[in-house]
C-alpha cells in the first residue's frame, strides 16, 4: 500500500489493521503460552475448540430460526486470538471470514480507551469498511477475560432481512451511494459487562421494517457469543490458561507450516484473471474490469486489485469483502486439511488494494450489493488465479486443487413481491441458483448443480416449498445441457427454472447480477460458461397451451408471446397470470481445450443428457451416429478439422520442438523447459518452443477473435444489454493446434499477461 | 434371565408341557453374525448366534432359530408352531443400497421435473460427509444416479398445493413413458408427482396402468411413503424403495413361506427404522422404512429396558468396529427424527434420531506428521485385517489394540476366547506410531484411547445439550463389543454419573432383543397448512381420515382395538421461521379450547428446545403436518429375573493401566457369570463376560442388578 497507515481507518478508506495494534495501556492481554503441547492434549482441545464453534453456529441456528442462516447458510461463528487473529471458523459461507478479525483489531485499536473492553462486553457492527462484507451482514465480537486479561476472542456474523434503506432487504439498483442502502453502524457496545443495552438496542432495531426479527437474530448472536465464552472458560478452567493457548498457536503455527510447505512446491511469480461486470444501475449499458493479480514471492503470497475500474453506481464492494473472498479460496484450495484455520495463511499474504475502485470502494460508495455482485465474482476470479498458481506446482496432489470457473460467478438475484395465494402481502427472492456448479478440475469433470466451493453445503429449496408459500407454479426447473464451459474436463452444469403466477393476480420483480452480458472465463483452454439470463415470455398463456394440448410446455417455445430479456439491474417489473418468467444462473467453467476430451466422456455427457449431439461437435469435435454410437473416424477426422482450423491463418514456418527432459508443468498445456542460458515455454503436448519465459506467451500463440456468443450456445449477444464490445480470444500453439487458453476482452485489448513466471529453481 | 444359568433339557420339558403359542422369536441379522432371542411365556430369554449367511440371507435365519430351539430342546418345526410371533430385523436392504446391488429402476415424474432426483438439491455432492471429506471441496461428488436419467421420463400432469388439478394426466404420454422404460428392462418403476400427496389420482392412475402392461414389475408412488412437501426427497425415497423392492418382497414373503411351512400360523413383522415393526406384507411393498434398521432395533431395546427400569431419560451409546452411534430416550421415549441420509441421498421416513462418528474398536490410531498430533479414525481396520492384534496382518495400530496393551483385555478370553489376540503385534503396532512423537507404545495408546473416548462424550454431548437437554438427567447405556471398556470414562467426561452396561451377555445380541420387543407401528401422515388460531372443526376431520386407515391397517395385522394405541401430533412452526416442533395432542375430540392451548404448548416447547426468548410469537404459528402413530401393543409376558448365584472373588490378577494414576496398577479381575446380584465391585476392577468386557476405573464401582445388567456408579 502507498497511502500511509493514517487514512486506512475504516472511515473513507477500509480499515486496515498495522502490524502492531495501537491499544490502550490499561487493556491487559493474556499472551502467555506453553510452547509445547503433548499430543494428546492438543487433540483433545484441538477438537474441543472446533466443537465449541460448532456449538456457537448451532445454538445462532436455533433460536434465529431464520432461512437465511438454516438455508442460505448466511452467517459464521469464529474463534479468535486476543488480537483478533484466527483460530476456528464455521463451516458456513467462507466470504464473511475477514470481517470479524478486522472488526476485533479495530475494536481493540478504537475502543479500548472509550468506552473501553471489559469482560461480558459484546460489540456490534455492520460497517463495510470495518469488519462487515455489507450491511445486512451483522458481526458480533465479544472478548473473553481470565484473570483480567484479554484472553481470546469469539464473534459471529449474521445475515439480517432488513435493516431499513430505500429498499426492502436494503439492496436498490438504483442506488448511487450509501445513503440510499442501509446505513452503517461502527462497533458499539451492544451488550455491557452482560446486560444487553436496551438504549442501543433500539437505535438499532428502530431502523428496520422487520424490528422483531432483528431482534430476535440479535439475541441469537448473543446467546452464540455466550455459549462460545462459557465453553472455552470451562475448558481454560480445565486445561489452564497457558495450554489453551499454547494449542491456539499451535494451531495457527501448524496451518502456517502445511500453508508454507505448500508454498515451497510453488515457483515465484505472478499471475493475473480479469472478470467484466455490466450495468453500475439500471440505466447504464457499460461494462467494468475487476481484476486481480496473484505474486508469490518466496514464502509471500501479495494479492492486488491493480487495473481494477473506479467503483461505479452498485457495482462495489469494501475491501474487507475483496479479502473474504479471496480468503475463502485460500481456505478451500490450500487450507482443506487444516479445517480452515486461515491465520496460517493469512501472516503470508499481503493484500494490496487501490481505494476508490469496485474492489475497494471509498466512503460513501453504494456496497449492499457486494455479495452477490464483486465479491462473488472476486470468488471466482480468486480461485483461477489461486489455480494458475497451483499448476505450478511440483505437488501432484495439490495440483488437484487446480480449478476452472466456478458456477453463478455473481448470483443472480430475483425478488419479487405482491399478494400470495392466502391474499397476504409477501417479499421473497429466489435461492434456487445457490444450486450452482463446480467448475472442471485439472483431473475430473465439474459437478453439475453442484453449489459452490466456498459453501460447503449449498442448498438449494424444493419447488413445492415453494410452491407451497408463494403465489408461483412451476413449469419446470432442470439442469441446462451444455451450460458447463467445453473443456478437457468439462464446468458443472447449472440449471434454469420457468414459472408463472398462480392464483395471485400480478408479480412484481426486481433483479441484479452481473454475467448476463459477458460470461465468466475458462481455464488453459476451457471455455466460459453459459452466462445469467433473465426472461419474461409476456402472453404466453400457459394455461390455454395446457388446456389445447393436454401438455405442460417444455420450452418457450411452445408457447406464444413476446420476449423480453430483463436486465441485469432492473427494478419494478410487474408480470401477470399469462406470463413466463424464466430464470438461467450461469454454469461452471471448463478446463483445457476441449478437443483434448476423451470422446467416450461426451458419449457420456450425449447419454447423460448434460450434452448435446451440436455441441459435442462443434466444441469438442465429437460425431457420433444416428443411434447415438460414437463413430471414431468421423470424430478423428473432426477433430484434426478443427485444430486445422485454429492454425488457418497462422504464419507458416518450421517450428523448434524443445528437448523437455526435466522440464515443469506450469499450466495444462504449457511446460517450462530450462536452456541453459533463458529459460522458455513450450507446448506441453508437441513440444513446441512458444516463448521466452519472460514475455507474455499469449502473444507468440496463434491467436482469433471470436464473437463472445460462440463461447458458449447459451451466451446472448451482449448488446442486448451493453452497448461496450467484447471479444472471446483464443491461444493456440503454432505447432499443434492445442487451445492454450482464452480469454475475453475489450476488441484490440492488449491479451493478458496471465502467467509471469520468476526465478525459477529446477531440478 | 440370562440363558447362562438355564439348564436347557429342565425348560425344554416345562416348555413342551405347558407352554402352547408362546414363544415370541426376535431375528436380527447383521454383517458378522445372525442373532436370536427367544422369549418364553415366563419371561426366560434364550439366546443364540450363528455366523451371516450372505448368499442367502434365510438359511441365516432359520439356522439361528434352530439353534435357539436346541437350546430349548425343541426341533425347528416345535418351535416354529409354538410361535406367537417372529419378528425380524434385517439389513438386507441397506446393504443392497449401500453396494448398489439393486434393481434397474425407471422412474416417472411431472413434466419439467424429471431432474430433481439428478440435482440432489446441490447438497448432494456432501450430505451425511464426515468433516474431513467436508472441507475438501475439490474431492465433492454426487452418487453414481440411482436412477440415470436415461431410465426418468416426464408425464404431462399438474396438480398445484391445494390439490387442485390444473392438467388431468396425459394418458397417451404415460402410457409411451411407461413402454419406454419397459423396453429398456426396467424391473420396477417408481411414480413421484409434483403434489402426488396433496391429489394422489394421477399416481394412482399411473400405478394402474403399470399394472395392465406389465404386472410383474414392482412400482412404488410417492404419495404411499411420504405425506409432505419435498419432491426432491419423496423421489429419493421412491427411487431407493424400487431399487430394494424387488430383492426385499421377494425375501421376507420366502421367509414367511418357510416358517408357514414349518407350522408358524401368524404373520411375519419387520423391524422398521421407526424402531416399530410392520407385517411381511407391508415391508413388501415399502421396504425403504427398513433402511437403517439395525441400529434402530438398539435403541428400541434401551427403550424396553429402560422401561423395565423405570428409567425416563437414557442416552444410548453403541460402541461398534468402525462407529459410534447415540440415541435418546427421553421421557420414556425414544427420539425420533424426520430426515435420513443414506449415501449421500436425503429422504424422509420416520426413524428413530441416531447419530453417528466414526469412532469404535477399530478406528486406527496414527500421526498427522505435519502438525505433529496424534489421530484416532475416521479411518477403520474393519474385520479384515482388524486391529494388529487379531493377526490378520493388520500392521496400523486400532483401539482395539490399544485396550489391550493397557491391559483392559485378556488376550485369552477376547470374544470368549473365540478369537487370541496377539500383545507382541499390537505393541509393535502403537509403538511405530508413537515413535514418531517419542512417546511409548504404552503412552500412545492410553492417549488414543483418551482421544477417542473424548469424541464420543462430544458427540453425546451434541445430541442433549445442543437439543435442549441436561445429559446430567440421563442415565447412559453402553453397548456393541466396545462399550464395556470404554463406557465409564467418556460418561464421566459428559458429566453424567449411572451407567448401565445392559443385559451382560445378552447384551451382544442387543438388537435381536430390540427386535423381539418392538411393537407395531404405523405412521400416518397428511400435509395441511393453517395458521393460528386453528379450526377445530378441521382437525378433528383430518385426524379421523388419517386415523381410519391406521387403524384398518392395525386390524388387518390380526389386533384388537384395546392393545390399539392412537397418538397424534402434528408439526408447528413460527411463520418466517424454520424449526419446526412436534406438539402432541389428546386423543378424541377437539375443542376450540384445545386449539388454543396447542398454541401454549408449542410456544413452551419452542423455547425448551431452541432457548428462552427464541419463540417469535408476532410472526404467527402455522401447523404444517399432521401425524398419526398408530401403535400395537404386542402383549408378552414380563422378564424373568436371573436367579442369583453365588460369589466367587477376583479370579485373577494382571496389570491395568489406570489414566487417573498415569501408570499401570495390580487389578484383580472378576468373571461375570459368577457374581453374585448385586454384590460390588469396587475399582479398579475389571469385569470379564464372554461377548463385552466392563472396565471399572478407580472409586467407581458397580454390580450386576436382577436381570443380569450391570450398573456403574461413577465418582466425579
Amino acid at each position: 500500500m502507498t497511502s500511509s497507515s493514517a487514512q486506512w481507518d475504516g472511515r473513507t478508506y477500509p480499515y486496515v489493521a498495522p502490524k502492531k495494534l495501537s491499544i490502550d495501556r490499561g487493556l491487559k492481554l493474556h499472551t502467555a503460552a506453553k510452547a509445547s503441547i503433548d499430543p494428546v492434549t492438543y487433540e483433545v482441545v484441538r477438537h474441543a475448540m472446533w466443537n465449541v464453534n460448532v456449538e456457537h453456529g448451532n445454538t445462532i441456528m436455533k433460536i434465529s430460526g431464520s432461512p437465511i442462516c438454516a438455508y442460505g447458510h448466511d452467517f459464521n461463528p469464529c474463534l479468535l486470538d486476543e488480537n483478533g487473529d484466527f483460530v476456528f471458523f464455521g463451516p458456513f459461507l467462507q466470504y464473511l471470514g475477514s470481517a470479524t478479525t478486522s472488526a476485533i483489531k479495530w475494536t481493540l485499536e478504537n475502543r479500548s480507551s472509550n468506552p473501553g473492553i471489559e469482560d461480558g462486553d459484546i460489540f456490534l457492527t455492520n460497517d463495510p469498511w470495518i469488519g462487515a462484507t455489507h450491511q445486512s451482514d451483522v458481526t458480533l465480537i465479544a472478548p473473553l477475560f481470565w484473570e483480567g486479561k484479554l484472553f481470546c476472542w469469539v464473534g459471529n456474523t449474521l445475515h439480517q432481512w432488513d435493516l431499513g434503506g430505500t429498499s426492502p432487504g436494503g439492496f436498490n439498483p438504483q442506488a448511487p451511494d450509501i445513503f440510499w442502502e442501509a446505513g452503517c453502524i461502527p462497533p458499539v457496545k451492544i451488550v455491557e459487562k452482560g446486560r444487553l443495552r436496551r438504549d442501543i438496542e433500539e437505535e438499532y432495531i428502530r431502523r428496520s421494517r422487520m424490528p422483531q426479527l432483528v431482534a430476535l437474530d440479535l439475541r441469537a448472536e448473543i446467546a452464540g457469543c455466550n455459549v462460545a465464552r462459557e465453553r472455552m472458560l470451562s475448558l481454560i478452567k480445565r486445561y489452564g490458561p497457558e495450554t489453551i493457548k499454547g494449542v491456539i498457536r499451535k494451531l495457527q503455527n501448524d496451518s502456517e507450516k502445511a500453508f508454507l510447505a505448500r508454498l515451497k512446491t510453488i515457483p515465484d511469480g505472478t499471475w493475473r484473471e480479469v472478470g467484466w461486470i455490466e450495468m453500475a444501475n439500471t440505466q447504464d449499458r457499460h461494462i467494468y474490469c475487476n481484476a486481480l493479480t496473484l505474486t508469490k514471492k518466496g514464502n509471500k503470497l501479495i494479492f492486488s486489485n491493480e487495473g481494477t475500474d473506479p467503483q461505479s453506481g452498485t457495482l462495489n464492494c469494501t475491501m474487507v469483502a475483496w479479502k473474504g473472498a479471496i480468503a475463502s479460496m485460500i481456505c478451500a484450495q490450500m487450507l482443506f486439511d487444516q479445517m480452515f484455520v486461515v491465520e496460517g495463511a493469512y501472516r503470508h499474504c499481503e493484500f494490496n488494494a487501490t481505494p476508490g475502485t469496485l474492489t475497494c470502494a471509498s466512503y460513501p460508495a453504494a456496497v449492499s450489493a457486494a455479495p452477490a455482485l464483486t465479491l462473488l465474482q472476486t470468488i471466482a476470479l480468486a480461485g483461477l488465479v489461486i489455480s494458475k498458481m497451483l499448476a505450478c506446482s511440483s505437488d501432484p496432489e495439490l495440483r488437484k486443487e487446480v480449478q476452472s470457473c466456478m458456477g453463478a460467478a455473481m448470483y443472480p438475484v430475483a425478488a419479487f413481491n405482491g399478494i400470495d395465494q392466502r391474499k397476504s402481502p409477501f417479499a421473497s427472492f429466489l435461492l434456487d441458483p445457490v444450486g450452482a456448479a463446480l467448475a472442471g478440475l485439472s483431473w475430473r469433470d465439474g459437478v453439475d448443480t453442484g453449489g459452490w466451493p466456498w459453501d460447503l453445503q449449498s442448498t438449494m429449496p424444493n419447488v413445492e416449498e415453494h410452491e407451497r408459500f408463494y403465489p408461483i407454479l412451476y413449469l419446470w426447473r432442470r439442469e441446462l445441457k451444455n451450460a458447463g464451459g467445453a473443456g478437457k474436463f468439462r464446468g458443472g452444469n447449472s440449471a434454469e427454472l420457468a414459472f408463472i403466477p398462480h392464483k395471485t393476480d400480478r408479480l412484481t420483480f426486481f433483479t441484479a447480477t452481473g454475467h448476463a452480458a459477458v460470461p465468466p472465463p475458462g481455464l488453459f483452454g476451457g471455455s466460459p460458461p453459459s452466462t445469467n439470463r433473465y426472461t419474461i415470455k409476456r402472453d404466453a398463456r400457459v394455461r390455454s397451451y395446457m388446456s389445447e394440448t393436454g401438455k405442460m410446455p417444455d420450452t418457450l417455445e411452445d408457447l406464444p408471446g413476446k420476449t423480453e430479456y430483463l436486465a441485469p439491474k432492473s427494478f419494478d417489473i410487474p408480470a401477470l397470470p399469462d406470463d413466463v418468467f424464466v430464470l438461467a444462473w450461469a454454469g461452471a467453467g471448463g478446463y483445457g481445450d476441449p478437443l483434448e476430451r476423451d470422446p467416450e466422456s461426451v458419449r457420456r455427457d450425449l447419454v447423460n443428457g448434460s450434452v448435446t449431439a451440436d455441441w459435442a461437435k462443434q466444441a469438442y469435435g465429437v460425431v457420433f451416429d444416428r443411434t447415438g454410437k460414437l463413430d471414431k473416424a468421423a470424430t478423428d477426422r473432426t477433430r484434426d478439422q478443427l485444430r486445422a482450423g485454429r492454425l488457418a491463418n497462422a504464419p507458416k514456418k518450421e517450428h523448434f520442438k524443445a528437448n523437455v527432459d526435466g522440464a515443469r508443468q506450469v499450466a495444462e498445456g504449457l511446460l517450462l523447459v530450462g536452456s541453459g542460458s533463458e529459460d522458455f515455454l513450450a507446448c506441453a503436448k508437441c513440444h513446441t518452443r512458444i516463448s521466452s519465459a519472460r514475455d507474455n506467451y499469449k502473444l507468440h500463440c496463434v491467436t482469433e477473435s471470436h464473437p463472445v456468443t460462440a463461447a458458449n450456445p447459451h451466451i446472448l449477444d451482449p448488446n442486448n444489454y451493453i452497448d461496450d464490445s467484447v471479444v472471446f480470444q483464443t491461444y493456440v500453439c503454432p505447432g499443434c493446434g492445442l487451445l492454450i487458453q482464452t480469454e475475453i476482452l475489450r476488441p484490440g485489448g492488449v491479451p493478458l499477461w496471465d502467467l509471469q513466471l520468476g526465478e525459477v529453481k529446477r531440478k | 434371565m440370562s440363558t447362562r444359568k438355564v439348564k436347557p433339557a429342565a425348560n425344554a420339558a416345562t416348555n413342551k408341557a405347558n407352554d402352547k403359542n408362546k414363544y415370541f422369536c426376535g431375528i436380527d441379522i447383521g454383517g458378522t453374525f445372525t442373532d436370536c432371542v427367544v422369549r418364553d411365556q415366563a419371561g426366560r430369554l434364550t439366546i443364540a448366534k450363528v455366523l451371516s449367511t450372505p448368499e442367502e440371507s434365510s438359511k441365516g435365519f432359520f439356522a439361528a432359530l434352530e439353534a435357539a430351539a436346541a437350546k430349548l430342546g425343541l426341533t425347528l418345526q416345535d418351535l416354529m408352531s409354538n410361535t406367537q410371533l417372529l419378528l425380524h430385523g434385517t439389513t438386507l436392504g441397506t446393504n443392497a443400497l449401500l453396494e448398489r446391488k439393486g434393481a434397474k429402476t425407471g422412474l416417472l415424474t411431472t413434466r419439467g421435473h424429471a431432474d430433481a432426483i439428478i440435482m440432489m438439491r446441490s447438497v448432494g455432492r456432501s450430505a451425511g460427509l464426515p468433516l474431513d471429506k467436508l472441507h475438501h471441496v475439490s474431492r465433492h461428488q454426487k452418487p453414481v444416479p440411482l436412477v440415470p436419467r436415461s431410465l426418468i421420463r416426464e408425464v404431462s400432469e399438474r396438480i398445484d398445493f391445494s390439490g387442485e388439478v390444473l392438467l388431468p394426466l396425459n394418458e397417451g404420454e404415460a402410457r409411451t413413458a411407461i413402454r419406454e422404460l419397459l423396453d429398456q428392462g426396467v424391473q420396477a418403476i417408481g411414480i413421484c408427482f409434483l403434489w402426488g400427496f396433496a391429489n394422489p389420482a394421477h399416481e394412482i392412475r399411473v400405478r394402474e396402468m403399470i399394472e395392465e402392461m406389465a404386472p410383474g414389475v414392482y412400482v412404488t408412488c410417492g404419495h404411499e411413503l411420504i405425506s409432505k412437501p419435498g419432491e426432491y426427497e419423496r423421489a429419493a425415497a421412491v427411487a431407493i424403495n424400487c431399487f430394494i423392492g424387488p430383492l426385499m418382497s421377494r425375501y421376507v414373503i420366502r421367509i414367511e413361506e418357510q416358517a408357514r411351512a414349518l407350522g408358524y400360523r401368524r404373520p411375519l413383522v419387520i423391524m422398521q427404522s421407526s424402531g416399530g415393526v410392520a407385517s411381511a406384507a407391508e415391508v413388501a411393498r415399502k421396504p425403504v422404512f427398513t433402511i437403517g434398521s439395525g441400529p434402530a432395533g438398539g435403541l428400541t431395546a434401551t427403550g424396553f429396558l429402560a422401561s423395565l427400569l423405570k428409567q425416563k431419560n437414557v442416552i444410548a451409546s453403541d460402541v461398534g468396529g468402525t462407529s459410534f452411534d447415540v440415541g435418546l430416550v427421553s421421557d420414556g421415549v425414544p427420539l425420533s427424527g424426520t430426515e435420513t441420509t443414506v449415501n449421500q441421498y436425503t429422504f424422509s421416513a420416520p426413524h428413530l434420531d441416531l447419530i453417528s462418528i466414526g469412532s469404535g474398536g477399530g478406528s486406527i490410531i496414527w500421526v498427522d506428521e505435519k502438525t505433529e498430533s496424534l489421530k484416532v479414525g475416521p479411518e477403520s481396520a474393519g474385520a479384515n485385517p482388524g486391529p494388529a492384534c487379531y493377526g490378520r496382518g493388520g500392521t496400523r495400530p486400532a483401539v482395539t489394540d490399544a485396550d489391550l496393551i493397557l491391559g483392559y483385555y485378556n488376550p485369552d478370553y477376547f470374544l470368549g476366547g473365540k478369537l487370541q489376540l496377539d500383545k507382541t503385534a499390537a505393541t509393535s503396532a502403537m509403538d511405530r506410531v508413537g515413535r514418531v512423537l517419542g512417546m511409548s507404545a504404552v503412552e500412545t495408546a492410553a492417549g488414543a484411547v483418551q482421544i477417542v473416548e473424548f469424541q464420543m462424550a462430544e458427540l453425546m454431548r451434541q445430541m442433549t445439550v445442543e437439543r435442549g437437554f441436561d445429559p446430567r438427567d440421563f442415565v447412559v447405556y453402553g453397548y456393541g463389543g466396545a462399550a464395556g471398556a470404554h463406557v465409564a470414562e467418556y460418561t464421566r467426561e459428559l458429566g453424567c454419573h449411572q451407567v448401565v452396561v445392559p443385559l451382560g451377555a445378552t447384551a451382544s445380541t442387543w438388537s435381536a432383543l430390540g427386535v423381539q420387543a418392538a411393537d407395531l407401528l404405523h405412521v400416518y401422515e397428511t400435509s395441511r397448512l393453517f395458521m393460528a388460531p386453528f379450526p377445530s372443526k378441521e382437525f378433528n376431520q383430518i385426524f379421523e381420515e388419517l386415523e381410519r386407515p391406521a387403524r384398518l391397517q392395525l386390524h388387518k395385522d390380526g389386533l384388537k382395538d384395546s392393545d390399539i394405541a392412537i397418538e397424534r401430533a402434528v408439526e408447528m412452526k413460527f411463520k418466517l421461521q424454520i424449526h419446526t416442533v412436534e406438539i402432541p395432542l389428546r386423543y378424541g375430540k377437539l375443542s376450540d379450547q384445545h386449539m388454543k392451548e396447542l398454541e401454549t404448548a408449542f410456544i413452551e416447547k419452542y423455547e425448551r428446545t431452541h432457548g428462552r426468548g427464541s419463540a417469535f410469537t408476532a410472526a404467527g404459528i402455522e401447523v404444517g403436518l399432521f401425524r398419526v402413530r398408530a401403535r400395537g401393543r404386542i402383549r408378552r409376558p414380563s422378564l424373568q429375573k436371573r436367579t442369583s448365584v453365588k460369589s466367587a472373588g477376583a479370579i485373577d490378577r494382571r496389570e491395568v493401566y489406570w489414566r487417573r494414576f498415569k501408570a499401570f496398577r495390580t487389578t484383580p479381575i472378576y468373571d461375570g457369570a459368577q457374581l453374585k446380584t448385586n454384590a460390588v465391585v469396587k475399582g479398579p476392577a475389571i469385569v470379564q463376560l464372554p461377548e463385552t468386557t466392563i472396565v471399572i476405573p478407580p472409586r467407581d464401582e458397580g454390580h450386576f442388578d436382577g436381570y443380569g445388567n450391570f450398573l456403574l456408579t461413577l465418582s466425579d
